[in-house]
């Protein structure tokens, strides 16, 4: 298949025909008009142009487009085999969704009981909100070097990747922009999503530090609101753990996660062992420093957030002080394009400099400018964060569905559904 | 032998004047349904719920940036060096490809 390699998914998302009514609800939603068929006529999805990203999915009002990737019955048989170390790496936005599968109201935090029910059903628990944190510290990292090579003038090693810079957290947006715009790849933070760090960290420092059991036998499961992390897990260069054993003298090929369980997928599961979250004990794993996380990696699931949590760090980093006042406002909420601009005073030279920033979220409705700006050489900015999903991870495609679609972020769109 | 003399009443729309009239009302109808359903239900309801939950979880943490994160530091310091050390590169670095270039993708 074209525009994929051969270890990849080929397809995710598909089409339930006797459920589709052809009504172009799910074209309005596709960033990549991946999804072909007539009005009227059944559609189908186009697995070299579709990002995976699931929005046609959580948006359809007949529920036709389906999540095909079905591995539920896979994990609680290695939770059930009594060698496996099966770790669930936690999306943030997990912990405000999963509970409308069990009742509760949108939004409602369940980071214990969801903690708590993932222990009881026999995980390890590694928080992806703590990989959240190590993104921002080199992902950050490599942006500090190039703010201070190419706006302060410092020599570095090499020559730095070029600014503006721009997140790689979202596998959608990776994806987009390797098919569509592969010009803009070397602007791409060279740092891995969180989810793809977690797999990494856990199949080496938290198989000998914290579990202490062969890297062999530890099982990643990522928990996400994401159809497309099932696809990024696929990935093959996600298998850095392996290849670090291999220099150390252990064979085995293993990819660094191994199967990708979304939120629905993980409300299925729960219920299968008969597991109700909201009587599950709360976590009591104060202990696992692999489950500790700041407020910063925790807003990684909101558009806005990745950008917000960087700035923090990226203050404190050049100024040597925290930001007064932690919460940017200018980078929160739903519209489409945000910009804010941040002056910092750096602590090693003393020159001052306003370090620009753009958050994009909805690729459909709101990529296109900014891209052409950074293609054409004109972009304002230092740092852009890019998320497919419309208000980010808290409305991706592997999140609870509301038969109401979540994605209307325009009104107009609602009252005339073809625009 | 009796008369008729009823006379149907003349029609003065055509047909495709009352289906003309039909559809533009049921085009005001489905419009303004439309918007009201729009001021009961607030479309973004989901996204602003989910979003506000993790700014509660954030408010809420003791720490709040990354790198007061002290398990991160912990790990870096056992483990990984600092931020893009040679063994940071090698495990929480990638890179991407170009999938133009795969094969003719259809454009």
């Amino acid at each position: 298949m074209q525009g994929l390699r051969p270890q990849e998914l080929a397809e995710i998302i598909a089409i339930d025909r006797k459920k589709c009514k052809g009504c172009d609800a799910c074209k309005a939603f596709c960033p990549t008009d991946a999804v072909t068929g007539k009005y009227g006529a059944v559609h189908r999805v186009d697995g070299e142009r579709c990002l995976f990203c699931g929005q046609c999915l959580v948006n359809c009002p007949f529920g036709a487009p389906q999540d095909t990737v079905d591995i539920v019955d896979k994990v609680i048989a290695r939770l059930k085999d009594g060698r496996t170390t099966v770790v669930a790496a936690i999306a943030p936005a997990v912990r405000v969704a999963v509970g409308e599968e069990f009742g509760l109201e949108p939004g409602a935090l369940v980071t214990g009981q969801l903690l708590g029910a993932l222990q009881t059903a026999g995980f390890k628990i590694l928080d992806t909100n703590f990989a959240a944190d190590l993104c921002i510290m080199e992902e950050g990292s490599e942006l500090i070097t190039k703010i201070r090579h190419y706006a302060l003038g410092e020599a570095a090693g090499h020559a730095p990747g070029p600014l503006p810079q721009f997140t790689s957290c979202c596998p959608a947006w990776v994806r987009y922009a390797e098919l569509y715009c592969p010009q803009l790849l070397p602007h791409m933070s060279s740092a891995k999503s969180p989810l793809m760090m977690a797999g990494a960290l856990a199949k080496t420092y938290g198989a000998t530090e914290v579990w202490r059991t062969n890297p062999e036998n530890v099982f990643v499961v990522g928990v996400m609101p994401c159809t497309a992390k099932k696809f990024e897990a696929s990935r093959p260069e996600f298998a850095s753990a392996a290849a670090y054993w291999h220099k150390r003298g252990s064979a085995g090929s293993y990819p660094d996660v191994d199967v990708v369980l979304t939120t629905r997928d993980l409300a299925r599961l729960l219920k299968k062992l008969n597991i109700n979250l909201t009587a599950a004990a709360e976590f009591s794993d104060a202990d696992n420093p692999l489950a500790r996380y700041s407020g910063a990696g925790t807003i990684f699931g909101n558009t806005g957030g990745v950008m917000e949590a960087a700035l923090r760090t990226a203050h404190f980093v050049i100024t040597g002080q925290e930001l007064a006042a932690l919460e940017l406002n200018p980078v929160r909420g739903l519209k489409g394009v945000k910009a804010a601009g941040v002056t910092l005073r750096d602590a090693k030279t003393g020159r001052e400099i306003t370090v620009k920033v753009a958050v994009v979220h909805g690729i459909k409705e709101n990529l296109g400018p900014i891209v052409d700006e950074v293609v054409a050489g004109r972009s304002p900015y230092h740092f852009i964060e890019v998320m497919n999903c419309p208000g980010g991870c808290v409305n991706g495609g592997g999140q609870p569905i509301n038969p109401m679609g979540t994605s209307w972020l325009d009104k107009y769109k609602a009252i005339l559904p073809w625009s | 032998m009796a008369t008729y003399d009823y006379v149907e009443k003349a029609i003065k729309i055509t047909r495709r004047e009352f289906l003309g009239v039909v559809g533009v009302g049921a085009a005001i109808l489905w419009t303004g349904a439309y918007a009201a359903t729009d001021l009961v239900q607030d479309r973004t309801k989901y996204i602003k719920l989910r979003a506000a939950g993790l700014y509660r979880d954030d408010a809420k943490a003791a720490a709040r940036q990354s790198h007061n994160n002290a398990a991160v530091g912990e790990m870096y310091k056992k483990f990984a060096g600092k931020p893009l050390s040679p063994l940071a590169e090698e495990l929480f670095h990638t890179r991407y490809v170009d999938r133009s270039k795969l094969g003719g993708m259809r454009s």
